[in-house]
């Protein structure tokens, strides 16, 4: 994008006048958008303009999957909230998706996202920076440049943060790529330079960790790129939960049968230590040396969130009211996607739903109303077993007053009964749909 | 689930009438449920994604969620997401989604 033009227009106006809010409180400077159509009440127009006179303001903190739908779905049944989206980086690498690039099934610039239709039909308006503090109290926000920002409120969607792994230190040579981006890359590269009867170690973390079916998954595509490329060749899935977390019919069958012989699964393995130099793990099993080590550390929320005392749960994982998402320790911030602690699986399509919740209660509050008291969120997945089957997963959670947390509907949740080929087409429609929902 | 189905009914059309006083409140309650369908049909379920849901009629739209629960239209993920609503709910995001063209 063009930071000079951007700075120049209604993000001029709004930084500006940020700068010199107080808790959102002070007086509400005008931006100037002379001759831009004003979104009629009742109406979902096609482009939603930013208000003249914001009644609100709301900062976005991440510009993943539930921070892109929350400030697209403020924008569109919020009355007249200003929303600044603040992210580190220009573009968006969807996670989904992203293990069909270790394969060169998908290139990685087709998992690329980008901000320019939340600007262009939404009027967000976006800020790439750092954010090096939080005030939860005067809702405030810091940069690393030192722009300060106010608000009525703040939503954190900052995703995850790993664990350090004792023995790797910043080597590269046990990529997780569980956040897509150069790491993907990396282990692409590093399968694509695997030998024939290669050794390939994928191990998983305890849960709660992000995608739930998503190491199983990958581990079926890599199987079966390798059943083609790179003969003789195995994965060691080596799976700290005690067995398969999600969709264990399917890939029960795809580990026995369709994978039979590639896919080595074991569950309730500890990994005790690495040696990145001999390219070993020390593991409740024995040593087990390999090629191309995929560990996937353990995971926590955003740093974002562990650095501003959010991180209530664990000491990992924001807690947070499930009908509003706001932070139980930090009303005026709400917390939504992975990095929050909720009954419901860390994944984009559960993210993008909680935004929309958080988005309602948002406006609700602003309105001085109470949030809808029983809401509803839905997850579903596809997961490719080869490359050209797939499976699928579906969740539906209600709101319980009792335990105020989500929970399963019973009789809603399940998987596919088997994988086929109409499950892999219909994979690519829900992933395009999903990401067109968060971010056009 | 008919059963249980025609002993809601009344009750569904009770709250129906009395939250006409408030049909700002109802309406907000059924785009929030009518959300969870946009990630797969499309924003304000009007596309592009699998079936589009804007431009049908509130009964059809209900018609066919009843068909999924029954299990009449297969065990694919409708059958069980259709599942995951109160006859009240699928009613309320019946009624959002026919507002929508």
């Amino acid at each position: 994008m063009d930071r000079r033009i951007f700075l120049s227009s209604a993000a001029a106006g709004l930084v500006g006048s940020a700068l010199t809010a107080c808790g959102g409180g002070g007086s509400e400077p005008a931006l100037d958008l002379a001759g831009s159509p004003r979104r009629r009440p009742g109406t979902t127009t096609t482009v939603v303009t930013p208000p003249v006179t914001p009644k609100s303001r709301v900062i976005v903190i991440g510009g993943g999957m539930g921070g892109a739908t929350v400030a697209k779905y403020l924008r569109l049944w919020g009355d007249a909230i200003s929303v600044t989206l603040v992210e580190r980086m220009p573009t968006y690498t969807s996670n989904i998706m992203s293990s069909m690039v270790l394969t060169g099934q998908r290139s990685m610039s087709s998992l690329s996202f980008n901000y320019d239709t939340l600007r262009s039909k939404y009027g967000i308006t976006t800020v790439f920076g750092e954010v090096v503090a939080i005030d939860p109290v005067a809702v405030k926000v810091t940069l690393a440049d030192g722009t300060v920002l106010a608000a009525d409120r703040i939503v954190m969607a900052p995703g995850i943060s790993f664990d350090t792994v004792p023995g790797l230190g910043s080597s590269n040579k046990m990529p997780h790529a569980w956040q897509a981006g150069p790491q993907t890359s990396l282990l692409a590269s590093q399968l694509a330079a695997l030998p024939s009867r290669g050794v390939v170690v994928l191990s998983i973390p305890k849960t709660p960790y992000r995608c739930p079916p998503g190491p199983y998954e990958r581990a079926c595509v890599v199987a079966d790129w390798l059943k083609k490329n790179r003969v003789g060749s195995k994965v060691f899935v080596l799976d700290a939960n005690p067995g398969i977390t999600a969709e264990a019919n399917a890939f029960t069958n795809a580990f026995n049968v369709v994978h039979k012989g590639v896919i080595d699964y074991r569950p309730g393995v500890t990994i005790n230590s690495i040696d990145a130099t001999n390219m070993t793990l020390n593991t409740s099993l024995g040593n087990l040396q390999a090629n191309v080590i995929n560990a996937i550390p353990k995971h926590k929320a955003g740093k974002v969130v562990t650095n501003n005392a959010l991180a209530n749960v664990d000491g990992r994982w924001a807690g947070v009211d499930v009908l509003t998402y706001q932070s139980t320790v930090a009303p005026g911030i709400h917390i939504i996607g992975d990095a929050s602690a909720t009954t419901q699986p860390k994944a984009g399509h559960i993210a993008n739903q909680e935004a929309k919740i958080c988005a309602d209660a948002i406006v609700r509050l602003l309105a001085g109303r109470s949030p809808d008291p029983s809401p509803v969120t839905n997850s579903a997945c596809y997961s490719p077993i080869t490359s050209d089957s797939a499976s699928w997963l579906t969740a539906i959670f209600a709101y319980d007053p009792v335990s105020r947390t989500m929970q399963p509907v019973p009789g809603a949740s399940g998987e596919a009964a088997g994988r086929s080929q109409d499950n892999y087409e219909e994979m690519f429609k829900w992933f395009n749909t999903l990401m067109e929902d968060s971010f056009a | 689930m008919k059963t249980r189905f025609h002993i809601l009914a009344p009750l569904v059309l009770a709250a129906l009438a009395a939250a006409g006083t408030a049909q700002a409140q109802v309406g907000q309650a059924g785009r929030l449920l009518a959300s969870n369908c946009f990630q797969c049909h499309g924003t304000n379920g009007k596309g592009p994604g699998f079936d589009t849901l804007a431009g049908k009629s509130a009964s059809e739209i209900y018609k066919d969620l009843k068909e999924f629960q029954s299990g009449k239209e297969g065990n694919g993920i409708m059958a069980k997401h259709a599942m995951g609503y109160t006859d009240a709910q699928l009613q309320a995001l019946a009624a959002w989604l026919a507002t929508q063209r």
